[in-house]
């Protein structure tokens, strides 16, 4: 601590310091006050204003193809929304995956509301990590706040995953997006002794401990088929009820699920835990309504993969 | 093209060393018969930009070596280290202006595809490169209204699809607009931490601070992009990273590309019906 004294009185002195630390605080105390009462600071709202009157320039985070919807579909950014939320799961991981992603996209909503914004285009799911803090992360989203043509501003926007192309294809086809729906599940399995010594034979080397009890045949291990299942099943059940708040299914889903054994003990069998998470766009349709799609087969000039659809899995978990 | 943009007339030529001006000047002739041009665009990439009326001339750098200087954060206060932003907003910066000043010897009406890069040396952590590279890409019957602000080549890391589709869309590209801030995130006390043992809750300083960062780089890039005098910024990506610093303090970048409305209506293109297709080529 010597070392860093040292080198903070041999900083020169900035003679607006007092004066940074000042604003600096304000800040902070205002930052607070927001936080804890699902409000917007008034340097942000400031900056959403001025973005929404045109006196700063507008902000998008889609590509060039975005801007071509302006034209043929009305679609036009106004601004880059996003929100946070730094949450520690304590006593339940699901619930804390729920509740901290929950609260960042309230915070993007709000973004987007003050905005005055029909729609969040092009939402994506961001986590962040700190080395020396395990048990908790940050949730981030980011996407682009659009007006449509002809409609008024929305005291409720869209949020979205698809992007400013695709929400103008589903809605040419009828197809209207109305939200981002979550299903998360986890949970732990203590297996019984005489199920798992006669499973251990077919689990195989990466199990570890089971050598000597291995038979060399070939078996489902139905007790862990089954555990997943279950848990897989939890989580996409949870999934199609929040989607069932506001809409009438779910699109471009991304999911991740895992399964790894806990540690094992003398003479007692390992424990395992399954978690599985799953996101997408909720979508309200009419089923017995197609407006059909005149396709033509090209060969495509842009570089890569087509699809639009990210792969969040790796990023989000 | 006028006669004034001759490069004797092109005050960015004194800035340069003898040999860059040579490379540049073979790779200028390439829009002459004989000539040779260097780029770094795909096939596709290539097509379009020729598609959207515009010849590469040659690829372009800059890079910037930078030693960051000192600056720590409290332990328990949230806060912006503003040498460190400043340091990282800088160095980028000059990169990006030695790319800038060979595009201009070139008399490029502007460089597409930038990538902007910062690396990491194994020798030194307080020691960080900076690079910036692109195609210089000229108009090619010499339309004057695509230069960037001050007369300067535009800088955009659009690829050259993107390029084309701007255009179509009726944009055109100004500058590559930044923001940076690097964010010391306070340390939790561990009274603080004993009570939120077990608790399900979110850690709102954590949050203030990633929100906060966010917003500064936010605020910055878009009043660099004013100043530019854009109506827009498209493609707009959001960059967390902690370039071997502490645990605790991180960098926000926002970059994007500025753009405006193309003045020149008879540039536009009329009808634009994109058509939804299915390729057949995966």
């Amino acid at each position: 601590m010597a070392f860093l004294s040292r080198v903070f009185r041999s900083a020169p002195r900035d003679p607006d310091a007092a004066r940074h630390a000042a604003e600096q605080a304000s800040r902070d105390q205002e930052w607070q006050s927001c936080l804890e009462n699902d409000r917007i600071p008034s340097f942000v709202q400031r900056r959403l204003a001025d973005t929404k009157s045109g006196k700063l320039p507008w902000v998008s985070t889609t590509s060039v193809g975005g801007l071509l919807a302006q034209r043929t579909h009305g679609i036009k950014p106004i601004g880059l929304v996003s929100g946070n939320c730094w949450y520690q799961y304590g006593f339940s991981w699901t619930r804390g995956h729920y509740d901290g992603w929950h609260k960042a996209i309230d915070r993007l909503w709000r973004e987007a509301v003050a905005l005055g914004a029909n729609a969040v285009v092009d939402v994506t799911m961001k986590v962040q990590r700190m080395a020396d803090t395990s048990g908790q992360m940050d949730y981030g989203v980011l996407g682009t706040a659009v007006s449509i043509a002809g409609l008024r501003e929305s005291r409720d926007p869209v949020v979205a995953t698809v992007s400013a192309l695709e929400f103008a294809r589903l809605m040419e086809a009828g197809i209207v997006p109305v939200g981002l729906a979550i299903g998360a599940h986890y949970q732990w399995y203590y297996p019984n002794q005489n199920i798992l010594g006669q499973n251990m034979s077919g689990l195989g080397m990466g199990m570890g401990g089971g050598m000597a009890m291995m038979g060399g045949w070939n078996q489902e291990l139905t007790s862990l088929s089954e555990f997943l299942t279950d848990v897989r099943r939890t989580a996409v059940g949870q999934l199609q009820s929040d989607a069932a708040r506001i809409g009438t299914g779910v699109l471009a889903r991304v999911e991740y699920s895992e399964i790894e054994p806990g540690e094992a003990g003398e003479g007692v069998p390992p424990r395992y835990l399954a978690r599985h998470i799953a996101f997408g766009t909720a979508v309200l349709h009419d089923p017995r309504h197609h407006v059909p799609m005149r396709l033509r087969s090209v060969f495509s000039a842009k570089d890569g993969k087509m699809t639009p659809q990210v792969d969040l899995t790796q990023e989000v978990i | 093209m006028a006669d004034d943009t001759t490069p004797a007339a092109n005050p960015a030529l004194d800035q340069l060393p003898k040999h860059a001006l040579e490379r540049l000047k073979g790779l200028r002739e390439a829009g002459q018969q004989g000539g040779v041009f260097t780029s770094d665009l795909s096939v596709n990439e290539f097509l379009m930009v020729r598609e959207a009326g515009f010849e590469p001339l040659g690829m372009v750098v800059g890079s910037c070596i930078y030693h960051v200087g000192i600056q720590y954060g409290s332990w328990s206060k949230n806060q912006e280290l503003n040498v460190l932003s400043q340091a990282m907003y800088h160095a980028r910066e000059l990169a990006m202006e030695r790319m800038e000043r060979e595009a201009h010897a070139l008399m490029a009406d502007g460089v597409v595809g930038v990538r902007l890069e910062v690396k990491r040396l194994a020798w030194d952590r307080d020691i960080l490169e900076f690079l910036a590279i692109g195609t210089a890409i000229a108009h090619r019957s010499g339309h004057p209204g695509f230069k960037g602000p001050k007369g300067m080549p535009f800088t955009s890391d659009l690829s050259g699809q993107d390029f084309w589709m701007l255009l179509r869309a009726g944009h055109r590209p100004l500058a590559m607009v930044m923001g940076s801030c690097v964010y010391h995130v306070a340390h939790q006390g561990v009274l603080k931490s004993l009570s939120n043992l077990g608790q399900n809750t979110e850690i709102t300083p954590f949050t203030q601070a990633m929100y906060d960062a966010r917003e500064l780089a936010m605020e910055r890039m878009q009043n660099e992009a004013m100043a530019a005098e854009a109506e827009g910024v498209v493609g707009v990506q959001l960059h967390e990273g902690s370039h071997n610093w502490q645990p605790h303090v991180l960098e926000f970048f926002a970059v994007g590309t500025a753009v405006k409305p193309i003045e020149d209506k008879s540039l536009i293109p009329e009808a634009v019906s994109p058509q939804v297709v299915i390729p057949v080529n995966d």
